[in-house]
């Protein structure tokens, strides 16, 4: 993608200060350091960013650490502790990270003027900021809202060694002597998860999976996970279902790192089970463009999580102008605005009570999703990202709240 | 010596007496034709002199000095070449003396010529302010077409082979008209131009295309622009009469300095600060940073600009929702910013109001886990822009393009977070432009209860109805 492609859907100022802050940033490498260059989440954003900072004209460059499959296992573990799920850490697990750790700043050159690391797996590097110097940020994807305390504790003297840090979600973060910023994650409106569809592409895919469009759809789109609750997804349909008849998509796939995950999906087939008007879709994995025709094709789409992260499904269904119910928690309240932007939610009925309201009033439902799409257009799309990113690379160097540039 | 002479004279009496109407004849057709040409000479250059003085004319002077002396040198060739035809003079002699008259008529005709393309191109270069390089081009043009026309015509006389000539000055036209093929439309576009008036320099333009600004220059090739954001547009002539322009036509007054616009951006940091109940609230709002203040009274604003903005601050909706204090919420909600010129003011205002309902003994309880109210605070980046206006037009058309961001921060964070107590658009209608009763207008209008958008339609309107 070029950065001309998003003008269209921005405008043409947004575009021209992106540039502006660009240049302001002349001269000076930003260097990027994670895990990996494919898979999960944070490459995924680095390989859509990177080309775009350095087409504005920033000299963005992206490394990788280096580490054995037993390393990759132990940081997953850290992952999912912070996160505040139960995992068993071990003794040889912190001192596996730090051996790895140690090799990486000893073989990974670094010469960014603003080394940018992101989540924990290549945090200690901070260990050459007295030698070297330079500005360092740690970008934490992480929700740290609940960590388990061995591990944070185990991370945190790494962390305030930087110039700064960045988190997602004001819950997110956690008390810190260094500078916090705040900067949510985004979509990238041209990819094939959120660009705009033909009506016979959508078409196509409800025909594929069998999905007539002879009544209101409703759709959720997560792992079959017991912290998404697909079954008080189905509970609340069942009470809509009383009173307006309708259809029920629940699509995503199962993780493979989580043993539950099939449990979940066996429950919430057979709670579905002699139900036609709900569809469950897991196997095989939808692509990234029948996610887009499902969302495109629904009447609402709802987002009933127990605990989330960011859960930028709820932008990607704004973006498509859908009316959304979801669960206040999480990054959902920042993208979601109670009753201007969508319906926040706290439970089952008050899901169902909100998912009528909007089947019954298709003109507020318009009226919310349009709101909505464009609350994504300044808040979330990728292009408020960059802008996110080079306004931090210029704040690092300036500790003022009012800056002149 | 004296028997030769009489010998001579008489053969000659002898030959005048046998051929006299072989001279007489000539010469009076002659004399008549010079009479004839004269006269005709003479109406022409009456009627010329009636038609210039109805028209006004301004060539008239130079055609008359430029033909007064050839076309008495045309009128004698004409009747000696009507003499020499009707006289009985052998062909050897007629032949090359009829052609010597053609080539003696077509060499004035020449430099005639030439005198008269000269002068009229210098006369009309003046009149239409045609700039140097254009009235040269055109005598150029002009000098060679007359010499390769006459020698053309001369070399046909003598019966000299004209076709490889014809040849090579097609061909010199071939590659002249490729050399020129661009400059001659623009050429002939400027003419447009100025025949027509309808674009002059100092106007201010939009083209269709998107262009804009002032005309600086209009030259036979290009125009001149000078957009807003001090750069300069050349716009090819021809291109220009093609558009679709809209003329806003003269400068209007300039101002004593000109408005640079400038965007803010702003980056979120948090405080790690965060409230569980209204006590802790209202004792963080005491002493958190004023860009914490400004944050949390002004981001709304920013994040959800298409929408009329409802809630005026973050702390009405989280007391309501988060703590079930409707009461307080609405009374937060129905604080105005817009009164407030200071942040301390504004910051005095909430505290009173929390403290007052706290005072009040209710019962007050915690926000569920998760729903804290996280203190943040607003990092503005200030960079200026392309932007600038010298005038109320150039104001209003840098106000339709300038991204949401530059209007916010001369109309928000100008008067609030750096404390001018004015909107920067205000002062300088007044101070740079003594437009007082725009900039009051603008000042007076509640830039809170606008959508971003909204506000910007509203200040264009007002700024067009004082333009008109």
């Amino acid at each position: 993608m070029k950065i001309a492609d998003y003008e269209p859907i921005v405008g043409r100022s947004t575009i021209e200060e992106l540039k502006l802050l660009a240049t302001r940033l002349s001269g000076k490498v930003v260097q990027n350091v994670n895990s990996t260059f494919i898979g999960g989440g944070v490459a995924e954003i680095l390989s859509r960013m990177t080309p775009l900072l350095v087409e504005l004209g920033v000299d963005a460059r992206w490394n990788v650490i280096k580490g054995s499959e037993e390393f990759f296992q132990v940081t997953k573990k850290f992952h999912n502790a912070l996160h505040g799920r139960a995992e068993k850490i071990l003794a040889q697990d912190f001192s596996l990270f730090l051996e790895t750790s140690e090799r990486n700043i000893e073989e990974l050159s670094l010469y960014g003027d603003i080394i940018f690391v992101h989540d924990p797996q290549p945090v200690a590097l901070v260990k050459r900021k007295k030698e070297l110097g330079k500005k360092w940020v740690w970008r934490c994807h992480i929700d740290l809202s609940k960590p388990n305390e061995e591990v944070w504790n185990f991370l945190k003297p790494f962390v305030v060694e930087y110039d700064a840090a960045v988190f997602s979600a004001p819950a997110f973060s956690r008390e810190l002597p260094i500078r916090q910023f705040l900067i949510p994650p985004s979509i990238d409106p041209l990819s094939d998860k959120n660009r705009e569809l033909s009506s016979e592409t959508i078409d196509s895919v409800l025909s594929k999976y069998g999905i007539p469009r002879d009544k209101p759809i409703i759709t959720q789109v997560s792992r079959f996970d017991y912290l998404k609750d697909p079954a008080g997804v189905i509970k609340a349909f069942e009470l809509v279902r009383k009173s307006i008849d309708s259809r029920l998509i629940l699509v995503g796939g199962t993780a493979s790192d989580d043993p539950e995950s099939n449990k979940v999906l066996a429950e919430v087939k057979e709670r579905a089970a002699g139900n036609p008007d709900i569809h469950i879709l897991s196997d095989p994995p939808s692509t990234d463009i029948e996610i887009n025709a499902l969302q495109r094709a629904s009447t609402v789409i709802v987002q009933k999580s127990l605990r989330e992260g960011f859960a930028l499904t709820v932008s990607e269904a704004l973006w498509k102008a859908k009316p959304v119910v979801a669960s206040a928690i999480g990054g959902i309240p920042l993208q979601v605005k109670n009753k201007y932007t969508g319906l926040l939610v706290h439970g089952i009925e008050g899901t169902a009570y909100a998912l009528r309201q909007l089947l019954t009033n298709p003109e507020y439902a318009r009226w919310l999703g349009e709101n909505g799409r464009e609350h994504v257009r300044h808040n979330f799309l990728i292009t408020r990202h960059l802008r996110d990113y080079l306004l931090l690379f210029l704040s690092v160097d300036h500790p003022g709240d009012v800056i002149y540039v | 010596m004296d028997g030769i002479e009489n010998c001579t004279r008489r053969a000659a009496i002898t030959w005048l007496g046998e051929n006299w109407p072989d001279i007489t004849i000539p010469l009076a057709v002659f004399l008549f034709a010079l009479i004839a040409t004269f006269w005709l000479r003479r109406l022409a250059y009456d009627y010329v002199d009636k038609w210039a003085q109805r028209v006004k004319w301004q060539g008239h002077k130079i055609f008359r000095e430029a033909t007064k002396t050839p076309s008495t040198l045309w009128a004698l060739i004409i009747s000696a070449a009507l003499a020499l035809a009707v006289s009985s003079a052998p062909s050897e002699w007629e032949n090359p003396a009829g052609k010597g008259l053609w080539t003696l008529f077509f060499f004035s005709l020449t430099l005639c010529g030439l005198t008269l393309a000269r002068r009229f191109i210098s006369l009309y270069g003046d009149r239409f302010k045609a700039p140097h390089p254009a009235t040269v081009l055109a005598w150029n043009v002009a000098r060679i077409v007359i010499i390769v026309v006459a020698i053309l015509i001369l070399l046909d006389i003598w019966g000299a082979p004209t076709s490889p000539i014809l040849l090579v000055v097609a061909v010199a036209a071939l590659v002249a008209a490729l050399a020129f093929r661009d400059s001659f439309p623009n050429l002939l576009a400027w003419f447009q131009l100025n025949a027509s008036g309808q674009v002059k320099v100092g106007d201010y333009i939009k083209l269709g295309a998107g262009e804009e600004g002032y005309v600086a220059e209009i030259s036979w090739r290009n125009t001149l622009i000078r957009a807003l954001d001090e750069s300069t547009v050349l716009i090819a002539n021809s291109k220009l009469v093609q558009s679709t322009v809209i003329n806003y036509g003269r400068p209007l007054k300039k101002a004593k300095e000109p408005f640079r616009f400038y965007t803010r951006m702003h980056l979120k940091e948090l405080t790690g600060l965060r409230a569980r109940n209204l006590r802790e609230l209202a004792d963080a709002l005491k002493t958190v940073p004023d860009s914490v203040v400004y944050y949390h009274t002004h981001h709304f604003l920013e994040e959800h600009h298409y929408l009329a903005p409802e809630p005026a601050n973050d702390f009405a909706p989280w007391v309501s929702d988060a703590l079930g204090e409707e009461v307080l919420g609405e009374r937060l909600a129905s604080i105005d910013t817009f009164e407030f010129t200071s942040l301390e003011a504004l910051r005095e205002r909430l505290v009173s109001i929390m403290e007052e309902y706290l005072s009040q003994g209710s019962n007050l309880r915690d926000a569920a886990e998760g729903r804290e109210f996280h203190f943040v605070k607003s990092v503005s980046v200030i960079s200026p822009t392309p932007f600038v206006a010298h005038d109320l037009r150039e104001f209003v058309e840098a106000l339709r393009k300038i991204s949401l961001g530059s209007l916010y921060f001369h109309i928000f964070e100008s008067r609030l977070r750096l404390r001018k107590g004015l909107n920067d658009f205000s002062a300088w209608l007044e101070n740079a432009l003594e437009e007082k009763e725009l900039a009051d207008k603008i000042a007076r209008l509640d830039p809170y209860t606008y959508t971003l958008e909204g506000l910007r339609s509203s200040l264009i309107q007002l700024i067009e109805k004082r333009i008109k």
